[in-house]
C-alpha cells in the first residue's frame, strides 16, 4: 500500500514508518524537520494544505500522527495544528481512499476514574487546551466520513526514547521534583511503543469498507495496568535512579494545579490541575472489542516493557 | 353513573402503556349493565393472566407483571367495580364481586387462564376459580379467612369501626396502603381515589369483609374456603414479609389450605408484593416452570431416630454434657426430655410446629431439642451472630408456633419483638416446662424418614442468610455417617468451638464438652479451655472452626493436649494449620469440604496440593456424589482436573431453602433422577480428590478467560507462604486480577518486595498487589468477604 504518514518525527510516527517499511508498504512522510527514516519524505507544516495535498497525491491511504504535544501551548496553536492540521489530512485522506488518525483517550476524559471504561464519544470541554483541541479534531474526522476512517486513541504510549512518559519522569526525579498524588495508587493502563504502533497499522487494514471498525474510535492499550507509583517506581529503576518518590495529598495536588494554572505565564507549568486529575484517577479500558475489530493484540507487557527500557536507557550516575 | 378514564399522560407518568388501557362493559352483578377500565397488553400466545387487585389499590398495582413479562403470556389487569378507574355503582358484595369477575373472564378470555391476586381479591380470585378453566394461581399477601387462633390484624379492626371516616371521608387508608410501598408508586396508588365520592367502594370493601357469622359475605367466604379443599390449582404464593396485615399467619394458614403450593417469601417487601422488584421475574420463571405432581414419596418410620440412644441410657448417672456451670447426665436428660415434652404437647404443641429457640448452648438447649423431637416439633435455630436484627428477620420468616428460652432471652423476644404471635415457655427456673409431670415414653411421636426435622440458617456471609430444612431422614444419615467414621469404642469425650454441632455428642452416644467461650467470638478458644475440658475426660473428637484453631495454635506455647480427632469446618484451611495443629494433639485433623446445606462432603483427609492450585479438601465421603459442572452449563460435566461448580448429592443433604422458590428452583439440578445442590463453590476432581477453589461469585473474569481466586491464593501461598485474597476489579468479563496481603488497617499499596515476590509465584499477571485487614464473616471469622474487599480495593484503585 502506498501511505502518507504526518508527523513521522515524533516517538509514534517514527515507529509506524518504521513498521510500514518492514512489511514493505511504499511510505512517504510528511513533517516539518528531517525524520531520519529511510523513505521519501516531503518537509512542510501541517498548516499548509497544499503542500499535504500534493504529497498524498496517489497515496492510498493517510496516518495522520503529526499533533501538537505540549502541557499547555497557545490556544491559538493548539487550535491551528491539531484541529486545523487534521482538516487538512482529511481533505487529504478524501483524495486517497482511507484515512486513521491517532486521537488520544483522553478526548472522552469526564473528571472520573475509570476501570475497565469502553471507548465514549469524544466529549471533552475542559481546560487542558491540548485535549480540547484533540477532541474538537476528532469530531471532526468522525462528522460523516468520506472515506473508511478509523480513529486510534493509543493511552500512555512509552517506551525507548520517549519524550513525553519516559524523559518526563526521569528529568524531574532528578530535579527532585517528582511528586505523585496519593501515593500512586491509581490503577493506569499504559501502551508499550511498538504495540501502539502496530495497532495503528492495523487500524490502516481495517480502514475499508467491510471492516466492523471503521467509522468510529478504539483506545488501545497494553491491557496490563499498574498502579501509577510501580510504574513510575519500574522506570526509574530501569534508569538506574534509586531516589525515592515523594507524595502529595491528592486533593492538594488538585488545588496546587488549578492555582498554577491561574498564575502560570510559560508554556511548562510544573503542574496543571488536568495533570493533577489524570495522575490521581485510574484510567483502564476495555479490550474485549477493540482486540476484535481491529484483529490486534497487544505482545508486550508492562514487565517486559520495562526490561527492554533498562536494556537501552544509559543508567544514572 | 360515569366512568372516569385515566388519561395518557397520566398513564404513561405512571409507567403504563396507554395502548393497554381500554373499557369493558358487561352485565354486572346486579343485572345492570358495569364499564370495567383494564390494562391489557393484548396479546399472548401461551396464555391470559387476569390479575384482580385488592382494596384500595387498582390495575397500577400489576404494572411491572404487565411491563415485564414476556410477550408470550397477555396480561389484563382489572379495575374492579366502584375501584381504580372502574365505574362506581352500587355497593358489591363479594358474592358479586366473585360473580363479574367470572362474567368478565368468559367475555374476554379464550385459552389457558391464569388468575393473579392481590390482598381481598385472593378471596375473589380463589371464589371465581371453580367456575373457570383456571390452570395456575398466583396469589400475594390475601386471606380466606382469619387462620385459628390468629387474632384479626388492629389495622383492620380500626378500618371497620371508624370505615367512615378512615375510607372514605379522608384519604387516610388510601394513603396508608399507598405508604407500605416504595416512594415511586404512591402517587399512581392514590390516583383514583382522590375525593371522597369516588372512595365510596374502598369504605364499602372494608365493610364487607365478613367477621362475624351475621356479616354478608360470611357464608360466601366460608364457600370460597371450602371449594379451596377439594381444587388442585397449583399456585405460586409471593408474599411480602413485612405485612402487618396480612402477616405470615396467614402465609401458613394458605399453604395448608392449598394443595401445590410454590412460596416466595420477599423478607424486605411489605404488603404490596406485586409491585416488588422481583415479582415479576419469579412469576415469569414460575410460568416457565413445568409443574410436577410431586411424587409420593414413602415415608418410613425410622427405626433409630437421632436421638434413639438416649433410651439406652435412661438410668444412666455418667455425664452427658459438661460445660463451666456443671454436668448434666443421661439420666436427667431423658427425664427432663420427658417431662418437657409433656409440657410442650399440653401446650398444643406437636408434629410440624415450628419452634423458635432462645437457648443459649448448654444442657438446657440438649433438653429443649430431645423434648421438641420427642412431640416431633421442629426446632428453629437461628444464631445472633448477624446482629438482632437478622435475628428478627430470621426467625419471623420461620413463623414459629413457639418459643423457648430462659427468662432473659424471652424477655429480650418480647421488648424486640424477635417473634410474634407465639407462645413463649421457658426452659430454666421456677416456670421451666422441666417441671412436672412427665411424658411416658410410648407417647413420643414416632418419627419418620421425611418428617421435617430442624430448621437452620447459612451463616449470611456469602448471601443473605437463608433458612435450611433438614429431614429427620437426612440427620439420621449424617450420624450413621460420623458413627461409621469415628471408632467403635465410645469412651471419649467430644468438644466444639461452633455450638450447633454439640447437638451431634448426644447421638454419637458421647459426652459433649463445652469449653467457657462465648460462642458467637470462636476465635477466643485458647490451649488452656481445651486442657481444663481434659480434665474431665480425655477428648477424642473436636469440631473447630478455623478461628479456633489459629488461636489454639497460637495460645499453645508448647503444650500439647491429645485429641483423636480433629475436624476444621467452616472456611479453607492451609496444611500448614492442619499440620500444626496434629503435631499439638497427635492425633488426626481433617478439614472436610462442606456447607450448612449439606455437611460433610469429602473426607478431609489432607493431601499434597496440586500444582493447579486450590485447597484440597480430600475424597467425596462413601454415599456422596460430587459432580464438577461447566459455569455457563449446569446440566454438563467437566472432565478430570478441569474446574466449575461444584455439585452435591448426600443423603444428609438440606431438603429446601423454606419459602424460597426461586433459590430452590435454581440451586437445585436432578441429574439421572438424582438430586443435586448447586453449592455456588468452584473446584475439581483430581484423581478422585476434590480441590476447592472459592466461591463463583469470586470468580474474576478477566477478558482472557475466568480465573478462580483461590488458585492465585494458593499459589502464592506455596512460594511466598504470604496469605493472600484474590479479588477482580473492573466491569465483569474485563476485570484485572488484584491480590491483597494480609496486613493491618486501611487497603494501601504493597511494598515493592511483596509486589514482586506475589507477582513471581502468581500463575496470572496481577494488576496490583495491595495490603491490608480482611473483613470476615462474623459466624466463624474465618471466611474473607471478598465481595467487599474486592469494592473497597477497587474504590483504593479508582484514585481520588
Amino acid at each position: 500500500m502506498k501511505v502518507l504518514v504526518t508527523g513521522a518525527t515524533s516517538l509514534l510516527g517514527r515507529h509506524v514508518t518504521g513498521l510500514l517499511l518492514a512489511r514493505g508498504d511504499d511510505v512517504t512522510t510528511f513533517q516539518r524537520g528531517e525524520s531520519g527514516l529511510a523513505t521519501r519524505e516531503v518537509r512542510a507544516d501541517i498548516r499548509d494544505l497544499d503542500a499535504l495535498l500534493a504529497a498524498a497525491k496517489g497515496r492510498d491511504a493517510v496516518i495522520h500522527v503529526a499533533a501538537l504535544v505540549a502541557p499547555r501551548p497557545r490556544w491559538e496553536d493548539a487550535f491551528a495544528i491539531n484541529v486545523g492540521g487534521t482538516r487538512h489530512a482529511r481533505l487529504a485522506a478524501e483524495t486517497c481512499g482511507r484515512f486513521v488518525h491517532i486521537s488520544s483517550p483522553s478526548v472522552a476524559f469526564d473528571g472520573r476514574g475509570h476501570i475497565g471504561q469502553g471507548t465514549k464519544p469524544a466529549s471533552y470541554t475542559g481546560s487542558d487546551r491540548y485535549t480540547r483541541s484533540k477532541a474538537l479534531a476528532e469530531q471532526l474526522v468522525l462528522d460523516q466520513p468520506r472515506v473508511p476512517t478509523v480513529v486510534i486513541r493509543p493511552h500512555l504510549v512509552w517506551g525507548p526514547s520517549d519524550t513525553q512518559l519516559v524523559g518526563r519522569i526521569i528529568e524531574r526525579a532528578k530535579k527532585g521534583q517528582l511528586r505523585l498524588p496519593n501515593h500512586g495508587v491509581a490503577l493506569i493502563d499504559t501502551t508499550y511503543i511498538t504495540d501502539a504502533a502496530a495497532a495503528i497499522v492495523a487500524g490502516l487494514d481495517a480502514a475499508n469498507e467491510s471492516s466492523p471498525a471503521i467509522n468510529r474510535a478504539w483506545t488501545v492499550t497494553g491491557n496490563d495496568p499498574r498502579p501509577l507509583a510501580e510504574l513510575v517506581n519500574g522506570i526509574l529503576q530501569a534508569a538506574g535512579i534509586s531516589s525515592p518518590v515523594k507524595h502529595i495529598d491528592g486533593k492538594l495536588a488538585l488545588s496546587v494545579g488549578a492555582l498554577i494554572q491561574k498564575v502560570w505565564w510559560g508554556d511548562e507549568p510544573p503542574l496543571t490541575r488536568f495533570a493533577a486529575q489524570q495522575l490521581s484517577l485510574a484510567h483502564t479500558f476495555d479490550q474485549r472489542d477493540t482486540q476484535v475489530a481491529l484483529q490486534w493484540m497487544p505482545t508486550v507487557s508492562t514487565q517486559e516493557g520495562l526490561r527492554r527500557l533498562h536494556a537501552v536507557l544509559p543508567l544514572a550516575k | 353513573m360515569t366512568v372516569l378514564r385515566p388519561s395518557d399522560d397520566q398513564l404513561t407518568r405512571f409507567g403504563l402503556n396507554p395502548a393497554w388501557s381500554r373499557q369493558v362493559t358487561f352485565e354486572g352483578a346486579d343485572g345492570e349493565p358495569v364499564t370495567w377500565n383494564i390494562l391489557d397488553t393484548g396479546h399472548g400466545d401461551q396464555g391470559t393472566i387476569v390479575c384482580v387487585h385488592g382494596n384500595p389499590t387498582w390495575s397500577y398495582l400489576w404494572r411491572n407483571l404487565s411491563r415485564d413479562l414476556s410477550p408470550q403470556w397477555r396480561v389484563i389487569a382489572v379495575d374492579q367495580t366502584g375501584m381504580g378507574f372502574s365505574q362506581r355503582g352500587p355497593r358489591r358484595t363479594l358474592a358479586q364481586r366473585i360473580t363479574e369477575l367470572v362474567t368478565f373472564c368468559e367475555t374476554e378470555v379464550n385459552g389457558p387462564l391464569i388468575l393473579a391476586a392481590h390482598d381481598w381479591g385472593g378471596a375473589i380470585a380463589l371464589g371465581a376459580t371453580p367456575s373457570l378453566p383456571v390452570t395456575r394461581l398466583i396469589l400475594s399477601n390475601t386471606a380466606v379467612g382469619l387462620p385459628d387462633g390468629v387474632a384479626m390484624p388492629p389495622l383492620i379492626g380500626i378500618a371497620r369501626t371508624f370505615v367512615g371516616l378512615v375510607c372514605r371521608w379522608t384519604l387516610g387508608f388510601v394513603q396508608g396502603t399507598a405508604l407500605m410501598t416504595e416512594r415511586e408508586h404512591r402517587r399512581a396508588l392514590r390516583a383514583p381515589y382522590r375525593g371522597w365520592r369516588r372512595r365510596r367502594a374502598v369504605a364499602d370493601f372494608v365493610a364487607d369483609i365478613p367477621i362475624h357469622p351475621r356479616d354478608v359475605s360470611y357464608d360466601a367466604l366460608r364457600q370460597v374456603a371450602d371449594s379451596l379443599k377439594s381444587s388442585d390449582t397449583p399456585a405460586l404464593l409471593v408474599w411480602g414479609g413485612r405485612d402487618v396485615v396480612f402477616h405470615d399467619g396467614f402465609l401458613t394458614d394458605l399453604e395448608s389450605r392449598l394443595s401445590h403450593v410454590d412460596v416466595e417469601r420477599l423478607a424486605d417487601c411489605a404488603h404490596l408484593a406485586p409491585l416488588d422488584k422481583h415479582f415479576s421475574n419469579i412469576v415469569q420463571r414460575w410460568l416457565d416452570t413445568d409443574i410436577t405432581p410431586r411424587p409420593a414419596i414413602s415415608d418410613a418410620p425410622l427405626a433409630h431416630p437421632i436421638y434413639s440412644v438416649i433410651d439406652d441410657h435412661v438410668d444412666d448417672p455418667s455425664p452427658v454434657f459438661i460445660d463451666s456451670h456443671g454436668a448434666l447426665s443421661w439420666q436427667q436428660l431423658a427425664s427432663r426430655r420427658a417431662v418437657a415434652a409433656r409440657a410442650l404437647r399440653a401446650r398444643g404443641i406437636g408434629p410440624g410446629d415450628r419452634v423458635a429457640i432462645l437457648v443459649k448452648p448448654s444442657g438446657n438447649l440438649l433438653v429443649t431439642v430431645a423434648a421438641l423431637w420427642a412431640v416431633g416439633a421442629v426446632p428453629v435455630v437461628a444464631d445472633s451472630t448477624g446482629g438482632i436484627r437478622q435475628l428478627r428477620n430470621l426467625l419471623r420468616a420461620a413463623a414459629p408456633v413457639a418459643v423457648i428460652g430462659t427468662s432473659r432471652t424471652l424477655l429480650i423476644d418480647r421488648l424486640c419483638r424477635l417473634t410474634t404471635r407465639t407462645t413463649r415457655l421457658c426452659i430454666y427456673g421456677r416456670h421451666s416446662i422441666t417441671r412436672g409431670p412427665a411424658l411416658a415414653r410410648d407417647q413420643f411421636v414416632a418419627l419418620t424418614e421425611n418428617q421435617l426435622a430442624a430448621i437452620v440458617h447459612t451463616s449470611g456471609s456469602t448471601g443473605p442468610a437463608k433458612a435450611v430444612t433438614y429431614t429427620h431422614g437426612a440427620l439420621v444419615a449424617q450420624r450413621d455417617l460420623f458413627d461409621s467414621w469415628l471408632p467403635r469404642d465410645k469412651g471419649g469425650a467430644f468438644t466444639t468451638s461452633f455450638a450447633p454441632f454439640m447437638l451431634l455428642a448426644p447421638a454419637l452416644e458421647r459426652l459433649c464438652l463445652l469449653p467457657a467461650i462465648p460462642f458467637d467470638k470462636p476465635e477466643r478458644m485458647t490451649m488452656s479451655h481445651l486442657e481444663t475440658l481434659s480434665r474431665h475426660a480425655p477428648l477424642e473428637v473436636a469440631w473447630f472452626s478455623p478461628a479456633a484453631a489459629r488461636n489454639l495454635v497460637a495460645t499453645s506455647s508448647g503444650r500439647r493436649v491429645p485429641l483423636a480427632h480433629t475436624f476444621l469446618a467452616g472456611a479453607a484451611i492451609d496444611s500448614e494449620l492442619a499440620a500444626s495443629l496434629a503435631e499439638l494433639t497427635g492425633g488426626s485433623v481433617a478439614a472436610p469440604y462442606g456447607m450448612t446445606e449439606c455437611l460433610p462432603v469429602s473426607d478431609g483427609v489432607n493431601v499434597v496440593a496440586d500444582t493447579r492450585g486450590g485447597t484440597a479438601t480430600g475424597r467425596p465421603l462413601p454415599g456422596c456424589s460430587v459432580v464438577i459442572a461447566p459455569l455457563d452449563d449446569p446440566p454438563g460435566r467437566c472432565v478430570d482436573g478441569e474446574w466449575g461448580e461444584i455439585l452435591v448429592s448426600a443423603p444428609w443433604m438440606f431438603s429446601e431453602y423454606r419459602n424460597h422458590w426461586l433459590e430452590n428452583a435454581t440451586s437445585t439440578i436432578t441429574r439421572e433422577g438424582q438430586r443435586f445442590h448447586r453449592t455456588g463453590d468452584v473446584g475439581y476432581l483430581s484423581e478422585g480428590e476434590l480441590f476447592y477453589l472459592g466461591r463463583r461469585i469470586h470468580v474474576i473474569t478477566t477478558s482472557s478467560g475466568p480465573v478462580a481466586s483461590v488458585a492465585v491464593e494458593e499459589a502464592i501461598r506455596r512460594d511466598t507462604s504470604l496469605i493472600t485474597a484474590a479479588v477482580g476489579v473492573g466491569p465483569t468479563g474485563t476485570q484485572v486480577v488484584v491480590v491483597v496481603v494480609a496486613g493491618h488497617g486501611k487497603l494501601q499499596l504493597a511494598t515493592a518486595d511483596v509486589a514482586a515476590a506475589a507477582r513471581a509465584a502468581s500463575p496470572v499477571p496481577l494488576a496490583a498487589v495491595l495490603t491490608g485487614e480482611f473483613p470476615v464473616d462474623h459466624r466463624h471469622h474465618s471466611k474473607i468477604d471478598r465481595v467487599l474487599l474486592a469494592r473497597q480495593s477497587e474504590e483504593l484503585l479508582l484514585g481520588r
